[in-house]
């Protein structure tokens, strides 16, 4: 009796874990000629992560390289550090990394370094400065200076503008929001004190109305990033500024576009993950041949507006669902 | 004490007459021998499939580093399952843990700045105790507030620990204005080597596994938490002080989660507002899977050991097969289901005989 149940468990266990094998690349083969990677992204489902996935894919594949894709379901070092460690465990050539953390991912980072297994930084990075051998990664500073050229495509001016952002201290969208002052003073632009929305839809909406209480001659705001975007959205069409007031999303994923197509936000800037995770297949093969490796790159943005989101030079950085 | 008696007559499986074969044997079915049993499965297999990868010291090492602090929470949470009750506060005491270790790290003016900003070398066991001491008084006030309202308010402790996990969660956000703080005063406590060759994170996680056991199999306390889990009325008939006595319990649970944020804070080197949203539901995972019956009365420290380990064992495998990470979740999901189905369908065989 009690060994036919261990049994019956012994069985369905296997099923079920032959069933997971099938659902992953081949694995265990010993075709020891081809090169080994592993993508780490920040986050899976995301399309910033996803859009790098298929560049990384791409590159990988030209290059005859097996390319593994995994990611913690939050961004989140605790979910993400025991995933790395299993990378580790799996000794892959080279490591495609976004770290979740600047401090707490450069433990299990540093130990796949120790071990042999080439680590290039995509997206995020690690304060650690001997972690890496290559990082890729946008210029946020160039992304918000393209959205105070973005205002002038639309047809600014002179005026007042702002910049709504997360909150101060993350670095990401500071170097957005300086980039932004920046150009927008140089081209000419009356640049109000910048403020933050914690992230969330409610308060930046009530940020942006004060601000049009305050400045009912205002005449552009930068969203740093998606919920701002909506926030800042939302509070421009209650005050009946539509049009009045132009405004500048971040990122050109499925939801920012659904935004550009509904009028609430005037145009995008896109950063290039695909961009991302080409790159740094390259610069793990080249350090893996023991060619010369670019310490960092910092890849572009583009604008992207209603008018020219068709036109295949720009459609091809909107963010990707799915490859 | 005069205890002895309503002890014995009020836990159900208190053990009579132990020789260390039956013992062995009662903890075996106890932890369930089909959890076990599935835990060497997965061992073989991953061995097998990734050999010289999966099965090295190295792996299994982080893999144990890895979990010590859900073990920690889960122990904790095997005392609160046992009374039939559930603690969904864990992240809340989690997180205000690490946040008050670091607020008191930052009580020691060291040269320009605080202890916060000291490296590993330069700390000093004065500011581990006391950021040690903060944390365990964040999981005091979470657990006596756990406590109070579902023994003396009579609020569920689902609904009630629900409500201390947002209002938690918002006060450490409050505290931090909802960014992290980043400290290497902490570290040596979990990666030292008081045993050489062993992470101290593994034998904190293992000395606290022995403590619960004792605690839950071989004192008072144990009795009292499973005799309230079996049953309410008569643990109150036979003298037990039941109010009293779950109070104790949910705060030992909290003690638990703000250890495991002091652990964590030095694991992982910066405290993680939004790090801990699922631990809660990875603790009753283990919990459960373990075989602590979730309806109280029946519980199992070593049970909970394995439990925690199922699915991390299988994701750290996966990750090595190289498994995409959505069908990781799939199948992890399917494990934990039929495990816990074989085991109901062989208590049930045992209860009809």
């Amino acid at each position: 009796m009690k060994y036919t149940k261990v049994g019956s468990t012994a069985v369905v266990a296997m099923a079920v874990l032959a069933l997971a094998a099938c659902g992953g690349s081949s694995s265990g083969g010993s075709s020891s000629g081809t090169k080994k990677m592993t993508l780490m992204v920040g986050v899976t489902g995301d399309p910033f992560y996803v859009s790098m996935e298929c560049g990384a894919q791409e590159a990988a594949k030209a290059a005859g390289v097996e390319l593994n894709v995994q990611g913690p379901k939050e961004f989140n070092p605790v979910q993400q550090n025991p995933m790395l460690d299993g990378v580790r465990a799996a000794k892959p050539d080279a490591l495609l990394v976004a770290p979740n953390d600047v401090t707490a991912s450069a433990k299990p980072l540093k130990n796949i370094q120790d071990d042999g297994t080439k680590v290039v930084l995509v997206d995020t990075i690690v304060k650690d400065e001997k972690i890496g051998v290559s990082r890729i990664a946008s210029d946020n500073k160039k992304g918000g200076e393209k959205a105070a050229e973005a205002l002038k495509e639309l047809g600014l001016t002179k005026g007042k503008v702002m910049a709504i952002s997360t909150d101060p201290g993350v670095s990401s969208v500071d170097a957005r929001v300086e980039g932004f002052k920046a150009k927008a003073q140089e081209l000419g632009f009356e640049v109000l004190e910048t403020q933050y929305s914690h992230n969330e839809v409610s308060i930046a909406n009530k940020v942006v109305a004060a601000a049009l209480q305050a400045n009912p001659d205002l005449v552009g705001v930068f969203a740093t990033n998606l919920y701002t975007a909506q926030g800042v959205a939302k509070g421009v069409s209650n005050a009946k500024k539509n049009g009045a007031v132009k405004v500048v999303g971040f990122d050109a994923g499925p939801d920012q576009i659904k935004q550009l197509q509904a009028g609430e936000v005037d145009a995008l800037i896109a950063q290039q993950p695909y961009e991302i995770g080409k790159q740094g297949i390259e610069q793990a093969l080249a350090a893996l041949d023991g060619k010369s490796v670019t310490q960092n790159i910092q890849t572009d943005a583009t604008i992207v507006t209603k008018a020219n989101m068709a036109s295949p030079e720009v459609a091809k950085y909107l963010y990707k669902k799915e490859c | 004490m005069n205890t002895t008696k309503t002890r014995r007559g009020a836990a159900p499986d208190a053990p009579q007459k132990a020789s260390a074969f039956s013992m062995v044997r009662t903890a075996l079915s106890q932890t369930s021998g089909l959890t076990f049993a599935a835990l060497i499965i997965m061992v073989i297999y991953f061995s097998f499939m990734e050999p010289g990868k999966f099965n090295t010291i190295s792996n299994f090492d982080l893999l144990a580093q890895n979990l010590s602090i859900l073990i920690v929470l889960s122990v904790g949470a095997t005392f609160v399952i046992a009374t039939s009750g559930i603690d969904l506060s864990i992240p809340a005491a989690v997180v205000l843990g690490e946040v008050f270790a670091t607020k008191a790290l930052g009580w020691f003016t060291v040269g320009e700045g605080t202890a916060v900003d000291v490296t590993d070398s330069e700390t000093k066991l004065s500011y581990i105790l006391v950021a040690l001491l903060a944390a365990l008084a964040a999981g005091l006030i979470v657990g006596v507030l756990n406590g109070v309202i579902i023994a003396y308010m009579h609020v569920p402790p689902l609904l009630a620990t629900l409500g201390t996990l947002g209002s938690g969660l918002g006060a450490a956000n409050l505290l931090q204005d909802g960014t992290n703080t980043g400290t290497s005063a902490l570290s040596p406590v979990t990666s030292g080597e008081m045993i050489p060759g062993l992470s101290n994170i593994i034998l904190i996680a293992a000395l606290t596994v022995i403590v619960g056991w004792v605690a839950l199999r071989l004192s008072v306390f144990g009795r009292y938490t499973l005799a309230i889990g079996s049953n309410e009325e008569a643990a109150r008939r036979v003298g037990i002080k039941v109010e009293r006595h779950l109070i104790k319990v949910y705060v030992l649970a909290a003690l638990a989660s703000s250890f495991g944020g002091f652990l964590s804070v030095s694991y992982f080197g910066t405290t993680a507002l939004s790090g801990h949203t699922t631990d809660n539901m990875q603790a009753i995972t283990a919990v459960a899977l373990g075989g602590t019956s979730v309806f109280g009365g029946v519980a199992t420290m070593l049970g909970t050991l394995m439990g925690a380990l199922i699915p991390s064992l299988l994701k750290n495998g996966f990750i090595i097969m190289g498994v995409g990470a959505y069908w990781q979740d799939v199948a992890i999901g399917f494990v934990l289901v039929l495990t816990v189905w074989f085991d109901q369908m062989r208590r049930k065989a045992r209860t009809k005989q």
